[in-house]
């Protein structure tokens, strides 16, 4: 279907804008490391605790982390025009969102997965923590994502710096890590918080979509 | 074809235009004149359906466009004051988005002749970041003939060209008018065209 | 019948005839309820400090009671394009905070006597705070200088976004066992507390809301006022 050929287009052309900026990411995740050894160097390299608090200092750094990409998210598309291209080409907005945030979770939280183990041995975490880690933050990213782009299209209508963006991601992935950090503590009910991060990443899935549509038809209508 | 049927606009409760009737059929081309400020983009953009006019209505071939919308955007292409290349990427992969994006028939090697023909062929490997101004904007105008649609809409189309483009451009309109096109385009400038209906918007 | 809930002259002239006798009847429900508490029992175990729970009870519900009328002002506002919405959203939304505070404040003041804390991070005092970050952040957006539409709509989108929250604090007690005394008054079952403290309570509560409902009145006036100079 013609569809289905104009979502290639679009996961094809989001990829190789990744690729040439691939510095961007690779910057990012530096910045990732840095700040874990920022807060082990602070709290004094002790063994025993790094690794009874190791899962929620990392947590909270791949939150800080990912409010990086905040501000490249729509910025440029929207700039140049070519978010009303890519409409007019036939794609509602909602479905430029979803695979915008596709894209993301694509590119950018799965090289962030990858560098998971590694921060897990300077954490010294436990072999099931750091599976539990790797699951949590699969699914988590997916939240995290949607979070980002119902922030970034909140940061197009603001010409003013107030960056009401990051205080809605770190507000709403508050529940995220309650339930992420939490999963470790709770073997019985390992099930139920899996299902429960499953739940909690499909209604925003739902949210996500329809918010940012709307915040990119008023950015676009006030340009 | 289009028919815009007493449309108004207003922006913070500021009249922009009022009772605005238009309308454009095959092998037609209308030109839209103001001074700055006058409300032209305005009315491209509400024509769009970017803007919710205040009252009336737009239809293309006989709907209203707003019953649906992708019909009337699967007809149109809209060339805007901003070059909407990604500067990123290089000159074909632009294209190549854009011709996919339309569903375009083109083949490569037309593409090649068209790229000739605005001095450009040298650049289809270079990232669009590396091109002039003008040569940017000529990239842009591309887009025209990539997506084979028929109703044309420009906003400011004469900036940056030098004199053979704006040669090439007028030919280029002129063609797209026989062959049963419909042309809008907003400019300061005049271009020697026959057959040119002009609204002024003062 | 209800237009005057969505249109500002409606509105204006019903206030004009209802509010002296609305003010009235306030006060007086507001005396009546003040000596029910003082006449209230003394509970068996927390003694005098029980009392703590007619103020703390009624700010919780209003709380929620005012997000949730946000909300629905909100769907209201982006669905069917009725203007008035944005207002009382704006109107509406530091009486909600003020609600929460106060409800925050005496929970705490409570809970330091009782059960030897003030604080403590169970699901629905964190939920309860995160409800006050957002209406602070709707205050916040409020103050900005964009465009008023641009402005009311993000602050609607971001309501309807929030109101996520609210089932998260009505039944975060049935879901997590902790700290937090579970649902004693609730409609689908008879309420399983006395009737002596019962009554000071709803009346404790009708008071905050027509008190709540006088200040959302006129601030509702004042930015009536406000955008009739721009229209």
């Amino acid at each position: 279907m013609i569809i289905l050929k104009k979502i290639f287009l679009f996961l094809k052309r989001e990829s190789k804008l990744f690729y040439s900026n691939i510095v961007d990411l690779f910057s990012n995740i530096l910045f990732f490391f840095l700040s874990v050894f920022v807060f082990i160097f602070a709290l004094g390299a002790d063994e025993q605790l790094l690794k009874s608090i190791g899962v929620g200092i990392i947590w909270s750094l791949l939150l800080l982390s990912s409010t990086l990409s905040l501000r490249k998210f729509y910025e440029d598309d929207f700039k140049n025009g070519v978010l009303m291209i890519i409409h007019m080409g036939g794609m509602s907005y909602e479905l430029i969102v979803i695979l915008k945030i596709f894209s993301h979770f694509l590119f950018v939280q799965i090289p962030f997965l990858v560098s998971l183990p590694i921060v897990g041995i300077f954490f010294n975490l436990p072999i099931n923590e750091v599976y539990n880690l790797v699951l949590t933050f699969f699914i988590g990213s997916l939240i995290l994502s949607c979070l980002i782009s119902i922030s970034a299209s909140m940061n197009l209508l603001n010409k003013t710096n107030f960056s009401i963006g990051s205080i809605i991601v770190l507000l709403f992935s508050i529940p995220l890590i309650i339930f992420s950090v939490g999963i470790n503590s709770a073997d019985i009910h390992f099930n139920s918080l899996i299902n429960l991060l499953i739940g909690i990443a499909l209604i925003f899935l739902g949210i996500a979509p329809w918010s940012s549509a709307a915040c990119i038809r008023l950015a676009l209508k006030n340009k | 074809m289009l028919l815009i049927n007493n449309l108004s606009f207003f922006r913070n409760d500021i009249k922009i235009f009022e009772n605005l009737n238009l309308s454009l059929a095959n092998n037609q081309i209308i030109q839209i004149k103001g001074t700055n400020g006058s409300g032209k983009t305005t009315f491209l953009e509400v024509l769009l359906n970017i803007l919710e006019p205040k009252s009336g209505e737009i239809f293309w071939k006989g709907k209203n466009i707003k019953k649906n919308i992708f019909d009337f955007y699967n007809q149109t292409t809209f060339i805007m004051d901003q070059n909407t290349s990604t500067r990123k990427l290089t000159v074909l992969d632009n294209i190549n988005f854009w011709r996919g994006l339309s569903s375009s028939k083109l083949s490569n090697d037309e593409v090649f002749i068209l790229l000739k023909t605005l001095k450009i062929e040298k650049y289809y490997d270079t990232k669009v970041m590396y091109l002039s101004s003008g040569e940017t904007k000529k990239l842009e105008l591309l887009r025209l003939i990539l997506e084979q649609k028929k109703l044309w809409i420009l906003d400011e189309p004469y900036n940056h060209l030098d004199d053979v483009s704006i040669e090439i451009l007028n030919q280029t309109f002129i063609d797209h008018i026989n062959n049963n096109g419909m042309i809008i385009f907003v400019s300061h400038f005049n271009p020697t065209i026959s057959n040119l209906e002009i609204l002024d918007f003062n | 019948m209800f237009s005057f809930l969505l249109n500002p002259s409606r509105f204006n002239k019903l206030i004009d005839i209802i509010f002296r006798p609305l003010v009235i009847i306030t006060s007086l429900i507001l005396i009546v309820g003040l000596f029910l508490v003082y006449y209230s029992p003394l509970d068996y175990q927390q003694g005098f400090t029980v009392k703590i729970m007619y103020i703390h009870v009624p700010s919780a519900w209003l709380a929620l009671l005012t997000y949730a009328i946000m909300t629905i002002y909100s769907i209201i506002g982006l669905a069917f394009k009725i203007p008035f919405s944005f207002i009382i959203n704006k109107a509406i939304a530091p009486i909600g905070a003020v609600f929460t505070l106060l409800c925050i404040i005496s929970g705490s003041m409570w809970g330091k006597p009782m059960w030897g804390t003030w604080w403590v991070w169970d699901a629905r005092l964190t939920s309860v705070a995160i409800l006050f970050i957002i209406y602070l952040v709707i205050i916040f957006l409020n103050q900005t200088f964009e465009n008023r539409e641009v402005k009311e709509r993000t602050i609607a989108i971001f309501i309807l976004i929030g109101s996520i929250n609210l089932p998260i604090i009505k039944f975060s007690v049935d879901w997590w066992n902790t700290l937090h005394q579970p649902a004693s008054v609730s409609k689908l079952s008879s309420p399983s507390i006395d009737l002596s403290m019962l009554q000071p309570l709803l009346a404790m509560t009708l008071a905050f809301s027509l008190i709540g409902l006088i200040i959302a009145i006129l601030r509702i006036k004042a930015e009536i006022l406000l955008r009739k100079k721009y229209l």
